[in-house]
């Protein structure tokens, strides 16, 4: 017979503000099997504890039965402790009287203690039923997936790696680096976007831990925390990487033009072509969709033979490539390759793109003359198109005066209601870099508020405003296009209560950050989930930023929501950190209150299978005939495929047929 | 200035009631009178500025001044907003308040008088001009039509500017 102690808490007045306590504990003290039945102001004090170990240590009881909050934040605090007491922690129960007692029941104290005892009935009728169960272990995969090669997945990647572990770090565009490749100079210091980029690339590319797969994506993940088996393809890049050695001749004598994406769209770039000059790796890529196939060479054909030299007639980027690593007769397959990998906990790092110009109706982007923040980061940058020069792209002239303007996109119920939060930053800095090369450079900047939270920013924006850069408070409302590719600005400054209306050279957006398209593909083959703002959805908003709702899934980034290069870093190292306790482990611990088939009793008819959420049921042969059989280390004890079941075959531990009948009863006696 | 948050609330249902249900939603941003043609001509209280004084809730101070009437109704302070606050409708929910407190500049109680009497808010005798090059006199327009008069008048005086009592 069990010895069943009930332990009912005041929560200070918490409970004790509405229910009767000592009249709960009277009452419990009545049920069957209840050997003591005590009362403690706070039952998670020390001192509570202590109270029910002792009880335990004495041999007065042999289960446990405390009545007071929440087990989602309490129970793990009282299984432990009578488990140190000796006593195995799955005999206990926890009968929640305060979320679902005493705060929603402040009204009527009576019925609230009337409840609270039927709840602790309940309660005590299953624990008498309790079974002892044992936690158990599967063993984890040293190794982990980095997705996304910008600056957050080269930190998680760097700190996996410094740990020991075996990482993958994939980049679907050929070169890792990510959006802050692209950027000149950055805030608050100005240092060099590459210089402290581009050594952090280089490590993490030369990295004996990691291993770097660029041109390639995610195409399929099965599995679950510890042991995910991953599916990357490996896009094809009709190059032989082993043999380029990224000299860039291919990219000089390819004739095919289209949009440097790299550039943000301001230069074209070759369909044979190396992303930048510190691409790492710095390799060289056909881009199959733009490219002409010159001299008829469609890819896996033979060449055709000149008649009169006898030689064969080769395309432009094979005959230019000092490596032979261009050779179109190979028969390449299109859809690339596919490496399987297993890891044991996935980094999610891939970053964000900033809106177009074209959303902005009233914003005229039909001039080449208004372009977004990221285009003039490539404009002010030494690789970019003008080679730094700051040339407006309608005629290649020096702009006189130049305006910017924000919250483009952000703060706007038509797109995104979220502040973007890094822009007014990245503004300042643009505008103060072309002020300290160009004094006497107009410079107009629009905010609607200037946000500069973060360590040195405010500084960094008053010094902006000695330097002679006008800001005004007030969305520009409009732009005008006018003779001679310039653009009237329709504005407002607030402070004076005035609209102000001028002309300007150059007008500089600084759009919104969202999650690019294939975001959603992804997060379908992860199981991650969107919060409002279509961004990945963290665990916890507070206290689980880096942690999804998929055990072994972290976040790093933008693609968590927007955040400027210090916060991804931090977040990135953060993620880096979660992700790599399951593999410092080694292991992987399976909660014991998950689902079991009795074999004997399966009929095999299978209904459990599709119903199964997790995935965690297959069909294997017992006593040769087919029975289902759980995967312990995918379910997670749900409970459908107990009930569904007609056989009666499947147990949930810890949430037996006794234990819910006797607390079905307990509730309707 | 007191803030005074009877009269805040007050101010704010006023508007709401007249139809200006957004004006909660306004962060002052100003992207409303950046485009606004009444601003630029050097109306003080409109759009981005009417709103603010309403959220002070400023209603009887400012019920005099005649810049609401300069709203030109071209909407595309609605159309620029980035918080849907629609504020054209809260310049016209002002308006009708300043209406029904016989609150409005002479020029509008002329207007009104002309749209009564000719069927046309704005209204200057054309016969001489169109005599003069060459055109019928009379146009075909409620201005010479007595019954078209009729009916127009019926509407009005059937509205709630009938209810102003100016006609």
């Amino acid at each position: 017979m069990a010895k069943v102690g009930v332990y009912v808490c005041h929560c200070g007045s918490n409970i004790a503000g509405v229910i009767d306590v000592a009249a709960v504990r009277d009452f419990a003290a009545t049920l069957p099997d209840v050997v003591v039945a005590r009362k403690d102001l706070f039952m998670c004090s020390d001192s509570g504890q202590e109270m029910v170990k002792k009880d335990v240590r004495d041999g007065l009881v042999d289960r446990v039965v405390v009545a007071a909050c929440t087990p989602r934040t309490h129970e793990p605090i009282f299984r432990a402790a009578i488990e140190k007491a000796g006593l195995n922690k799955y005999l206990f129960e926890m009968a929640n009287i305060r979320d679902q007692g005493s705060w929603v029941h402040g009204h009527d104290h009576e019925g609230a203690t009337e409840k609270a005892k039927k709840v602790v009935a309940s309660a005590v009728g299953k624990a008498r039923n309790l079974e002892p169960l044992e936690d158990k272990f599967v063993p984890v995969t040293d190794a982990a997936l980095v997705i996304g090669g910008g600056i957050g997945g080269i930190s998680a990647a760097l700190e996996l790696a410094n740990m020991g572990h075996k990482t993958y770090l994939v980049e679907k565009r050929p070169s890792i680096g990510g959006v802050m490749a692209q950027l000149d100079k950055t805030f608050p210091t100005n240092d060099c976007s590459a210089c402290i980029l581009t050594p952090m690339m280089v490590e993490a590319y030369n990295h004996p831990n990691i291993e770097t797969l660029t041109y390639a994506e995610v195409d399929d993940v099965s599995g679950y925390i510890g042991n995910f088996a991953v599916k990357i393809r490996q896009k094809q890049t009709y190059v032989d990487w082993s043999k380029c050695t990224g000299c860039g001749d291919c990219a000089t004598k390819c004739p095919a033009k289209t949009p440097d994406e790299f550039n943000a769209g301001l230069s074209d770039r070759r369909a044979a072509f190396i992303m930048f000059p510190q691409a790492v790796p710095k390799k060289a890529v056909v881009d199959i969709e733009h490219c002409l196939n010159c001299a008829g060479r469609e890819i896996g054909t033979l060449p055709k033979i000149n008649e009169k030299t006898g030689r064969p007639i080769l395309a432009p980027c094979e005959r230019a490539c000092p490596a032979e690593a261009i050779n179109r007769s190979v028969a390449y397959n299109p859809a690339g390759t596919i490496k399987e990998v297993e890891v044991g906990s996935i980094v999610v790092a891939t970053g964000y793109q900033v809106m177009d110009k074209g959303w902005f109706k009233e914003m005229a982007p039909a001039s080449p003359n208004v372009i977004t923040a990221l285009q003039l980061e490539r404009i002010i940058s030494a690789t970019g198109p003008t080679e730094g020069k700051l040339l407006r792209p309608s005629d290649k002239e020096k702009p006189h005066t130049i305006t910017f303007v924000s919250c483009m996109g952000s703060r706007d119920e038509n797109f995104h209601t979220y502040c973007s939060r890094f822009c007014c930053m990245y503004m300042i800095k643009q505008a103060r870099l072309i002020k300290e090369k160009y004094p006497d450079m107009v410079i107009n900047m629009h905010f609607i508020d200037v946000r500069t939270a973060g360590k040195g920013y405010d500084e960094y924006y008053t010094g902006a405003r000695k330097m002679g850069i006008n800001f005004f408070k007030g969305k520009v409302g409009g732009l005008e296009m006018l003779a001679g590719d310039k653009l009237r600005v329709l504005a407002y400054d607030m402070e004076a209560a005035t609209g102000i209306e001028y002309e300007s050279d150059l007008v500089v957006l600084a759009t919104a950050v969202e999650l690019p398209p294939d975001a959603t593909a992804l997060a379908q083959k992860l199981g991650l989930q969107f919060c409002g703002n279509h961004f990945f959805r963290e665990l916890h908003p507070k206290l689980g930023p880096v942690e999804t709702a998929v055990e072994g899934l972290f976040l790093a980034g933008c693609c968590q929501g927007p955040k400027d290069i210090p916060d991804t870093v931090a977040q990135a190292k953060g993620a880096a950190a979660a992700a790599a306790v399951p593999l410092a482990q080694g292991k992987v611990k399976i909660e014991p209150t998950i689902s079991e088939v009795h074999s004997e009793v399966c009929s095999g008819c299978g209904i459990c299978i599709p119903l199964c959420p997790y995935h965690a049921i297959n069909m294997i042969t017992f006593a040769e005939r087919p029975r289902a059989q759980i995967e312990m280390s995918a379910c997670k004890g749900c409970g459908v495929c107990t009930s569904a079941c007609p056989s009666g075959a499947i147990v949930l531990h810890g949430y037996e047929e006794a234990q819910i009948f006797a607390q079905i009863e307990a509730l309707t006696a | 200035m007191i803030i005074d948050q009877k009269k805040i609330d007050e101010a704010v249902a006023t508007i709401i009631d007249y139809g200006g249900h957004g004006i909660r939603r306004c962060v002052q941003c100003g992207a409303c009178s950046a485009v606004c043609p009444g601003v630029r001509a050097g109306f003080p209280l409109l759009c981005r500025n009417l709103i603010r004084h309403l959220l002070n809730g400023q209603l009887e101070e400012i019920i005099e001044d005649a810049s609401s009437w300069g709203c030109q109704a071209c909407n595309r302070c609605t159309e620029n907003c980035p918080r849907d606050v629609r504020p054209q409708e809260v310049v016209f929910a002002f308006r009708r308040y300043q209406a029904n407190q016989l609150a409005f500049s002479t020029s509008s109680v002329t207007s009104q008088m002309n749209l009564f009497e000719t069927g046309h808010a704005v209204y200057t005798d054309p016969r001489e001009v169109r005599k003069m090059v060459g055109l019928p006199e009379v146009t075909p327009t409620s201005a010479f039509d007595d019954l078209a008069k009729i009916e127009i008048q019926t509407l009005i005086s059937n509205s709630p500017m009938g209810e102003l009592g100016l006609f």
